[in-house]
């Protein structure tokens, strides 16, 4: 078999951008902005911004006062960070995850962004009654950035299923944050594809920061006077930036750089109709793969290949250096962990523990019991499905956490119902070890979190009224507990009654935990009755059962409750697990 | 006698497709009344050749904003334009359809004049130059649609019949060419299309962008239609609308490269929200006029979009006016071309797409001339590189096909467990599959679920790469995969509705048909309803449990009286799947939930119940040998009545893979007449069939004898017999 052919698809993505007009109508609100900006006012180098309402699309440009040269953004500690964690009110935390704590942004951007605070409510309002228009936000140099900063903080509270994804162009701005911020954002393919750069061949402001332990994200859209491509892999963007650099120290007039991306806007949405001239072709021969051959065309476009014999680029080692990066990374997408993909294979794992909650039960014990009980041999293969199971599910909870998926932010219904079996069999075995273990109060102080966010989850979605139909009562000796901390009250149960009948404890933890028992009976009672709560638990060597001999000394043959005359009643335990245990109407 | 080569075993002389473009421009100026004409010469060996006019008006191209398009939602017109697992219809050209159903089939004697050619066995072929060839791409359609029907007895030669058009603008989006990939049909269709020729491209962008110049166009394309040599048209309203047409095309064309290419930055989508693009795409063969003789031939429609769009690309601003003006009057040019190209009959196929030359300049002699032809249409590296990218993901989709076949022996083996280790254990238990499932009860069980699990995962991938389109377009047409995965359906579904009802999914969900039934099923159920061209939802066969389970659970609750008529509806169908045998017998075993759940139903219901007795089946079931036995003629209708039975039951690939040991079933006759002649007996020995008949036959018994003789020579006598042996039993 041939090998597979990987492609590069910058040139065609920058045609698609290009060809749509929505940089001709970015870059005429910010000229428009920029225009009356200086006619009307002193300079100033606060931030101006403007809102334009389109017929298909809503933009906000921002714009920073004349100081966009490169010496603004680089002298007097422009490249200075400020970190996440020391910002007003925490603004971009959600960016945050465990293992990516805090990151930091430029300074100056920041307290450009931060000026601006004021008017955020006035711009939100803007945005709802924009009429699910997309949007655009934009801006140039370090207007750029307050655009980006704004951007991200409206990332937080956007739904991405509902709204179009916003989009936020920036014409020559400098970077704005560290690699750990590049993480967070490129980690999240929907972010990520909301903010788009053009920087020019000419303009040194977006190549300033580069030495200071800056970081690009988004999608970089280079561009010289033969055309222009994308990238959005990192490290091929900071080696182009450096590379595909024509200005000199003479040609740095601001002015004439910010108009400079005039001309390329326009130009180039020309340019999309005609033939590639570029001259290239001495580099492609019949034995170069499509990949190096997209490569190269890229690079001519963004005025590489013609520059090479100017400025002693060695043109070929740039071109292998993009070819590897590229290479990895289509090698590393086709490889990409597609969780629902694996749902089937995890569902292997749970029919392993079905056959264990089975076995146990055709011993006469529970499968929890057992699991608390003991270490025998097959209890080690169960340990190994059950970490498997664990791990799948914390991390799709955390997936469905924060990504922002096309598909919805919760779950897939799939899944969804896959985490509830798997919450219903699984939890049960966590709450026996932390009971093993001696500790107590399972589920204010033990319960992890994919299980509080997967029993959420399932809340949130619609369900049909389940009142206790033929059905469910047939199915009762089958099915799983509805509740899956039910071991936990059982066993916080077990704990009252020891506190009750101990000699040591005082009078106000008996009675709390007398107050506790009544409150464990209606619980038990609610579930019973809805047939919510498996028959297992009425096997002769269950906890449950151990709880009820010792309830049963304690409270004495005087004592009458609903649950307790149920329970008293042997044959009550067959009635129930198969469907025929009538009940009174309410718990007394 | 020349004739051009399209590959795949298509070729078709060259003096037809000029006689063709001819008949096609003729069918513009005809009066409006006939939106066709027919052409049939008195040479029998001659094609029928229907022509169809354009139309010049606007809202005859853009019914409506902005592209135009409609779903197509006619199953009696055009049952296969959709995509069939996930179920979507394909769009089409809204006027075009209109057009064609209004015009040509609201005329009743087209449907006369097609079935007499049909009829006298002739090849049809349906053309048009313009939009014209629109309709003619309909009108093959619905004639492929009608007449490879498996009731009509008529068969398509693989050169019959064939769809040409000159300069069409394109017809229909993504699933409508995917559809026709599908069915194989794509190859009746013959596209060619001039260099520069801008009416193909026209659809590719929105009305509102080129609605002023339109009209004008409009006008010079029917002034050119009438008189070709008097008209003319501006060369600013001509550049403008060159212009715009191929931004748009642009756009689409670099959005489609980007997919094609495996491009997975989502910018794409985000920028796509801002301006729609058009849905069209080609399908078909297409045939690009280079200009200077040559013709180049291509059939991967990521492929013609890309062409579409670079074929037509200027090389310098200059050329603007020159090209915008030749884009229109190409419209008209393709009889002087087609004549060049025919002279020199110099055709380029560009396959392999993903080996074309990437460089203008190679030299290697054994690409030089697809590098010429490349040239030709003024190809740069950027257009090559997407061509190669659209059969590079073609190939790609070969090779997940390939990948999903290696599969099929894991399938089998998983599925072999469930028909027979499973199946036979159930047996054991007088339990059928779904409910010894649905207990769980032994380590068999376990293992059963186990492998469900595993079918499940390997037809899951599957689902998901035809969701994305990522198996080529044939895929769910393969008569395999369908059977296959009919197969699956009806062995393990029952297995996930016992799991399903097992663990009350209903309770959190709802109704497995309504939330719970996995894709896999519901993909693998409407491959089989295409296949068959049953109609939708009719072959619902494997969620028959589904089904009792939801009665139940409805009886239980409200009674029987209101939903007598559910009742009534599952019982006609199980009847009815039973005798097919798309339903296995051990649902009839008493300790299924359905017996038992039928048992309980009101006796007057009951009595009156056509699924009573279902006994012959309930004996195959139950492995019971069968004797078939007669005497005299009635041996012959034991005869006849073991044939039946072997080929329900015993064919090989009968769904429920019942095996009859070589002992059941048998027929026994005694004095049993002839039945049937010598291939009646061969065919009865090729089958090893025949060992399953015994006949006794008394030395000197004459019946058995009488066939040998011709009745006109025993008329008289054999009467006084018939009497005798009836008054002797």
């Amino acid at each position: 078999m041939t090998q597979t052919q990987y492609f590069s698809s910058g040139i065609e993505l920058a045609k698609s951008v290009v060809n749509l007009d929505i940089l001709q109508h970015a870059w005429t609100a910010v000229t428009d902005l920029c225009k009356e900006t200086s006619q009307n006012e002193e300079p100033t180098s606060l931030v101006k911004f403007k809102v334009y309402e389109l017929p298909n699309c809503t933009i906000i440009a921002f714009f920073t006062g004349p100081a966009n040269s490169k010496d603004y953004v680089q002298g007097n500690g422009g490249g200075d960070f400020v970190t996440s964690s020391t910002l007003k009110d925490h603004l971009f935390n959600f960016l945050c995850t465990k293992a990516n704590p805090n990151f930091s942004i430029n300074k100056l951007a920041f307290q450009l962004f931060s000026s601006i605070f004021g008017v955020l409510p006035f711009l939100k309002s803007k945005i709802d009654n924009s009429n699910s228009k997309p949007l655009i936000i934009t801006g140039n140099s370090l207007g750029g950035s307050v655009a980006t900063l704004y951007t991200l903080s409206l990332l937080e509270k956007f739904n991405f299923t509902t709204t179009k994804r916003p989009l936020c162009i920036t014409f020559g701005s400098p970077l704005i944050g560290d690699e750990r911020l590049q993480e967070a954002i490129s980690n999240y393919p929907a972010w990520n594809s909301c903010f788009l750069h053009v920087v020019s061949d000419q303009d040194p402001v977006p190549r300033v920061l580069i030495n200071n332990g800056y970081k690009p994200f988004g999608t970089f859209l280079s561009c010289s006077e033969l055309g222009c491509s994308c990238f959005e892999d990192p490290q091929t963007i900071l080696e182009l930036l450096m590379a595909a650099y024509s200005g000199s120290p003479e040609n740095q007039d601001p002015n004439k750089v910010f108009e400079s991306y005039g001309t390329f806007v326009e130009h180039l949405n020309r340019k999309a109709l005609y033939k590639d001239t570029t001259d290239h072709e001495s580099l492609i021969d019949w034995t170069t793969p499509p990949l190096r051959a997209g490569i190269i065309t890229q690079l001519a476009a963004i005025g590489l290949v013609q520059s090479q014999q100017s400025q002693k680029i060695d043109i070929n080692s740039v071109i292998a250096k993009i070819e590897r990066q590229e290479k990895t990374m289509a090698i590393l997408k086709e490889q990409a962990f597609d969780p629902t993909k694996r749902l089937n294979e995890i569902k292997v794992h749970m029919a392993y523990l079905e056959q264990y909650k089975k076995l146990s039960k055709d011993k006469r014990i529970g499968y929890y019991d057992r699991y608390k009980i003991g270490s025998n041999k097959s209890d080690i293969d169960l340990e190994k499905h059950k970490k498997t199971l664990t791990c799948y599910w914390e991390y799709m909870v955390d997936q469905a956490e924060k990504r922002p998926q096309t598909e919805g932010a919760s779950l897939r219904t799939r899944s969804l119902f896959g985490g509830t079996n798997y919450r219903r069999m699984i939890e049960p075995l966590d709450i026996a070890d932390y009971y093993k273990a001696g500790k107590q109060d399972y589920i204010n102080k033990g319960r992890r979190k994919h299980y509080i966010k997967l029993e959420q989850m399932l809340k949130e979605t619609v369900r049909p009224s389940s009142g206790p139909n033929q059905m469910k009562k047939q199915n009762v000796a089958a099915s799983l507990t509805e509740d899956s901390c039910f071991w936990a009250h059982v066993e916080e149960a077990l704990i009252s009654c020891k506190l009750l009948s101990s000699g040591g404890s005082s009078v106000e933890q008996k009675d709390s935990a007398k107050k506790e028992l009544i409150e464990f009976e209606k619980y038990v009672f609610d579930l019973m009755k809805n047939y919510a709560v498996s028959s297992e638990i009425f096997l002769p060597q269950s906890s449950f059962m151990k709880w009820w001999g010792e309830y049963r000394q304690i409270t004495g043959a005087s004592y009458s409750s609903s649950l307790t005359n149920l329970l008293k009643n042997d044959n009550n335990y067959v009635a129930y697990a198969n469907g025929s245990l009538e009940f009174p109407l309410n718990f007394v | 006698m020349a004739s051009l080569n399209l590959g795949e075993n298509i070729e078709i002389d060259t003096e037809l497709i000029k006689k063709a473009y001819s008949l096609a421009v003729k069918a513009h100026s005809k009066s409006s009344e006939k939106a066709y004409n027919v052409e049939e010469s008195r040479r029998s060996s001659d094609p029928v050749i229907f022509s169809f006019s354009g139309c010049w008006s606007e809202n005859g191209w853009y019914d409506g904003e902005p592209f135009g398009v409609t779903e197509i939602n006619l199953p009696l017109l055009f049952p296969s334009l959709r995509s069939i697992g996930v179920n979507e219809n394909a769009l089409v050209n809204k006027a075009f359809l209109q057009r064609f159903v209004d015009k040509i089939l609201g005329n009743s004697d087209f449907d006369r004049e097609v079935q007499k050619a049909v009829k006298k066995n002739k090849q049809i072929l349906f053309i048009g130059h313009s939009s014209g060839g629109s309709i003619a791409n309909l009108a093959t359609i619905w004639f492929l649609e009608k007449y490879i029907k498996p009731e009509y007895n008529y068969k398509i030669s693989p050169s019959s019949p064939l769809c040409v058009t000159f300069g069409c603008p394109l017809t229909g989006n993504h699933i409508f060419s995917h559809a026709l990939r599908r069915e194989n049909w794509s190859r009746y269709f013959i596209h060619f299309v001039m260099r520069y020729d801008i009416v193909p491209r026209i659809l590719l962008a929105p009305i509102s962008s080129i609605k002023l110049e339109f009209q004008k166009v409009l006008q010079f394309l029917n002034a050119k239609s009438v008189n070709l040599a008097h008209a003319s048209i501006d060369n600013f309203d001509a550049s403008n609308f060159y212009m715009k047409v191929m931004k748009n095309a642009s756009s689409v064309a670099s959005h489609a490269a980007c997919n094609l290419m495996g491009n997975t930055n989502l910018l794409l989508e985000t920028v796509s929200n801002f301006i729609p693009l058009s849905p069209y795409k080609p399908f078909g063969t297409y045939v690009f006029c280079t200009g200077n003789g040559k013709l180049v031939i291509l059939r991967n429609p990521d492929a013609v979009l890309q062409l579409l769009f670079f074929s037509s690309q200027l090389c310098r601003e200059e050329e603007c006016t020159d090209i915008a003006q030749r884009s229109l009057q190409q419209h008209f040019g393709y009889d002087n071309e087609l004549q060049d190209c025919f002279q020199m009959l110099n055709e380029v196929h560009l396959e392999p797409l993903e080996q074309l030359p990437l460089s203008s300049d190679t030299t290697s002699s054994d690409i030089a001339t697809i590098n010429s032809a490349l040239n030709d249409l003024g190809l740069s590296t950027r257009a090559r590189l997407c061509l190669c990218a659209a059969g590079e993901l073609e190939k790609r989709k070969i090779g997940n096909k390939e990948s999903i076949d290696l599969k099929k022996p894991d399938i089998e083996k998983a599925m072999k467990y469930l028909e027979e280790d499973y199946q036979l254990n159930c047996r054991h238990r007088d339990l059928g599959c779904y409910d010894a499932f649905k207990l769980q009860e032994t380590s068999k069980d376990f293992d059963a679920n186990v492998k469900r699990l595993e079918l499940a995962g390997i037809w899951d991938e599957i689902i998901e790469m035809l969701k994305r389109y990522e198996l080529p377009d044939a895929f769910e047409g393969l008569r395999d995969w369908v059977l296959l995965g009919t197969r699956y359906r009806r062995l393990v579904e029952p297995l996930d509705i016992a799991n399903y009802y097992r663990h009350l999914k209903n309770e959190d969900t709802g109704a497995y048909m309504i939330r719970g039934r996995p894709k896999r099923y519901r993909f693998t159920q409407r491959w089989r309803e295409h296949a068959e061209r049953m109609p939708a939802e009719s072959s619902g066969e494997s969620c028959f449990w589904a089904k009792v389970e939801e009665l139940r659970i409805k009886i239980s609750s409200q009674g029987f009286e209101p939903i007598k008529e559910e009742v009534l509806l599952l019982e006609a169908h199980v009847q009815n799947w039973i005798n097919l045998g798309e339903l296995s017998g051990d649902v009839l075993l008493e300790k299924s939930t359905f017996k038992k759940w039928w048992e309980d139903l009101p006796r007057e219901h009951k009595l009156t119940s056509c699924i009573k007795d279902l006994k012959v089946r309930k004996a195959v079931t139950e492995k019971k040998q069968i004797l078939f036995t007669g005497h005299s003629i009635g041996g012959s209708i034991a005869n006849l009545a073991t044939i039946w039975f072997l080929e329900k039951y015993l064919r090989s690939d009968s769904p429920d893979n019942y095996k009859i040991s070589p002992s059941s079933p048998l027929c026994v006759t005694f004095g049993c007449p002839l039945t049937g002649n010598h291939i009646f007996s061969h065919a009865l020995r090729r089958e090893n069939w025949a060992r399953y008949f015994i006949h006794f036959v008394m030395r000197y018994d004459i019946i058995p004898r009488i066939l040998l003789a011709p009745v006109s020579s025993i008329l008289l006598e054999f009467q006084r017999v018939l009497q005798f042996l009836n008054e002797n039993p």
